[in-house]
């Protein structure tokens, strides 16, 4: 502002609004709030989109009193770890603070994303009761509801455009659920199902989508038998993304061609998955819309080597390929011969717990992927053995990553040849790839790793870390480097007090950081909770030892420790084994 | 006897090329294969050895015992490897026994594994079969895959032709 002139009154209100709405990043919104009041009071009024990534971080009342005319809200809640079965099923991130709030004060909220939440079927009611322009729904990785709420859903949202469940844990007690869905409903565009475990009314679902003429994505769940998918297909041959039931049957000539033929049908099909109990029989029905496919998902199916690569090498304009270990080095040489377009692969394992006999997938498969694939920037990759050689030569080759995850299955794997700590190809990954935004380390690492990390890795905004590390200067290292560093996570590592404390104002300014089965003690997350009022300090132990931990004494060890930054202050909801210090 | 990986062509005395297990023959094993590679001193007709399924203590040589000792030494730690629950449990839910059979080739030195768990008819299985052991050329006349039989030892010791039984029941 230059002098009294209140310059923001030059133009009416209408016109700033449609100026901001030329911003559609929270980064620049958030910028432009900030710039004088009229901004701040502009921007709030047209802000329609909101992004929560931690559901404690701020009150939902007050994001809904700020925000009044918000149309679509993402919210995410339990730390990334709980999909490990590292956080407490009671932790909390239950959504009914938010759809109690949204519905108040949102009452045409249209869209609503939540991952990694509690969602109670009376969540579910409430949703399809409020929001009278309700159009899509997505849950990923949340659990609490049946398909009795999903028949609320049903039921209610007339103009429903997306349902999308992805991997969430649903009870099956209401079976006919999807009947609920009204004659009158035709908007669909995406029903994806297939993490229903219970049987599903497949004539039902014909003719729902019989008469859902826009319908782009449709995913299926196992109970789906393979001979219902050639009814399906011929009801929705305009499906640009398709996901199996049960992909197996008894071998017949008739149902083969039948399926080629009503795949072939759907022309604009992009991508596909599924392919539970997949064996070589049918996958060949796929082979003609291959060419087209640019997303591949073939990580449920145990089909191997051999009738992998004759599949894949036909995906000539594959961008997406998610496949079991099963695929092999060798596999992945055809792969990196024929997929050049491709931009993201995930390897894997088809036995984590390691009884079955070895695997010959190794560093050699992705060598060859990160020199035969020049579009590629985003791995995750489990295997059991590595080379610092290997990453060097994939750090040369790939300086685009965005996300490279690398899982080597035995804890403290050191390199294979020189028996050497993988320091040095982790190093290169990170001083090679400029624009690395997620990292996942593995094998045997010492301190180092954690100073190249520091100090390279400066577009990094995710981080895990599991058995590495020699001691505090490893978590320092990352704490007073790593500029854009947003959530951290570590476990199993030799971090202690010191580096939390030095660092305690960096952890304002990230959204979180977990520690379990580390050396912090409660004395330090004591101090850490007083000297910073703005974090959550969650100690999370889950053991009972005799005194509360009120009354343990400082050098008491913390089994897992969860902070976030929050104006919210602590919440109300913790379960008896999570203490949040002041 | 300790059963070698070879990468020379079939037939030879691979183990005395290779010596004694070295460090640097045994990581070019480890690049070539798993463990489904191994020479036999005589080689009977093509035949899929049912009583060899479970022992593999028997094939694998110290290389993998190696990698056994990585899956199997280390202790129950949980949420790792960091698989997320839902893919473990419908791992699970398909059933996937591994299911390992030998099968040696006539005239061939080097036999194969095959993993019946993966397949899902004898159709499939030849198919496996087929890709595993390509037919060879004799003087220039191409020999018919259908010149093959495949066979089988019972637990009685008998060989039995391949596809008499039902799969569901073969598989058991």
């Amino acid at each position: 502002m230059v002098g009294g002139f209140r310059w923001a009154a030059m133009f009416p209100d209408e016109v700033w609004e449609h100026v901001f709405s030329f911003l559609p990043a929270d980064a620049d919104r958030n910028a432009a709030a900030l710039v004088c009041r009229a901004w701040y009071r502009l921007e709030r009024r047209s802000r329609w989109r909101v992004f929560v990534g931690n559901c404690y971080a701020v009150e939902p009342a007050a994001a809904v009193r700020r925000f009044p005319e918000v149309r679509a809200a993402a919210i995410k809640g339990k730390p990334h770890f709980a999909d490990f079965n590292l956080v407490p099923s009671d932790w909390g991130g239950g959504a009914e603070a938010w759809v109690e709030a949204m519905a108040e004060g949102w009452p045409h909220l249209e869209e609503l994303r939540l991952k990694r939440m509690v969602v109670s079927d009376d969540c579910l009611e409430l949703i399809a009761r409020c929001f009278k322009n309700f159009k899509v729904l997505s849950l990923v990785s949340c659990e609490g509801f049946s398909t009795a709420g999903l028949a609320a859903i049903a039921a209610n949202c007339r103009y429903l455009r997306e349902l999308d469940l992805h991997e969430n844990e649903v009870e099956d007690n209401c079976l006919h659920w999807m009947s609920h869905f009204p004659e009158s409903c035709t908007s669909l565009v995406t029903l994806n199902i297939a993490c229903l475990e219970g049987e599903v009314n497949v004539s039902v679902l014909e003719r729902l989508i019989g008469r859902c003429p826009n319908l782009k994505t449709l995913r299926l769940n196992h109970s789906v038998p393979l001979e219902r998918l050639v009814g399906l297909l011929h009801r929705a041959p305009q499906l640009v993304d398709l996901g199996t039931g049960k992909y197996a049957a008894q071998h017949h000539p008739e149902l083969f061609s039948r399926l080629e033929s009503a795949i072939a049908g759907c022309k604009n099909l992009k991508g596909l998955s599924g392919f539970w109990e997949a064996g070589p029989t049918f996958l060949p029905a796929i082979y003609s819309v291959c060419e087209g496919l640019t997303s591949l998902n073939l990580s449920y199916a145990t089909i191997q080597g051999p009738e992998l690569i004759k599949l894949i090498s036909r995906c000539k304009n594959l961008q997406r390929l998610w496949v079991m270990d099963l695929i092999e080095d060798e596999g992945l040489i055809a792969v990196a011969a024929s997929c050049k377009l491709l931009q993201e692969l995930r390897v894997f394992p088809s036995d984590p717990y390691g009884a079955a006999q070895p695997i010959s997938l190794t560093e050699h498969g992705l060598v060859a992927i990160s020199a035969g694939c020049p579009m590629l920037h985003s791995v995750l990759y489990f295997c059991r053995q590595m080379t610092n050689a290997a990453l060097l030569t994939v750090a040369k080759n790939c300086p685009n990553f965005t996300c490279f995850r690398l899982c080597i299955m035995e804890p403290h794997t050191p390199d294979y040849i020189t028996r050497q700590p993988l320091d040095a190809g982790f190093s290169a990954i990170v001083e090679s790839c400029k624009h690395l935004r997620r990292l996942s380390l593995s094998g045997l690492l010492t301190d180092l790793v954690f100073k190249s990390i520091g100090a390279s890795a400066n577009r990094l905004e995710m981080l895990s870390v599991a058995f590495a590390g020699d001691g505090d200067a490893g978590l320092h290292y990352i704490l007073s480097g790593c500029k854009n560093l947003r959530k951290l996570e570590i476990r199993d590592c030799p971090f202690g007090d010191k580096p939390l404390l030095d660092n305690a104002a960096k952890l304002e300014t990230m959204r979180s950081l977990w520690m379990s089965s580390c050396s912090v003690t409660l004395g330090a997350c004591r101090q850490l909770a007083r000297k910073m009022p703005l974090l959550n300090v969650e100690v999370i132990n889950e053991r009972k030892r005799g005194l509360p931990l009120e009354l343990q004494p400082d050098n008491c060890p913390v089994e897992k420790l969860y902070i976030y930054r929050t104006v919210a202050g602590p919440r109300s909801d913790t379960p008896s084994c999570v203490w949040i210090l002041r | 006897m300790e059963l070698e990986l070879g990468l020379a062509l079939p037939g030879g005395d691979l183990i005395a090329e290779l010596g004694l297990a070295s460090e640097k023959s045994t990581s070019m094993c480890r690049k070539r294969g798993f463990d489904d590679m191994f020479c036999r001193a005589t080689s009977p007709p093509l035949f899929v050895q049912k009583d060899g399924d479970d022992d593999d203590g028997d094939d694998d040589d110290s290389r993998f015992n190696h990698l056994q000792e990585l899956n199997l030494g280390s202790r129950v730690l949980v949420g790792w490897p960091p698989v997320r629950v839902s893919r473990r449990k419908s791992e699970e839910g398909g059933k996937r026994r591994v299911n390992c059979v030998k099968v040696n080739m006539e005239g061939v030195a080097i036999g194969r594994k095959v993993d019946l768990s993966l397949h899902d008819s004898y159709q499939a299985l030849f198919l496996t079969l087929s890709q595993m052991f390509p037919k060879k050329q004799h003087d220039g006349e191409e020999s018919d895959a259908a010149y093959y039989k495949v066979t089988y030892e019972d637990e009685d010791g008998d060989w039995m032709l391949v596809g008499d039984v039902p799969w569901e029941a073969f598989i058991l």
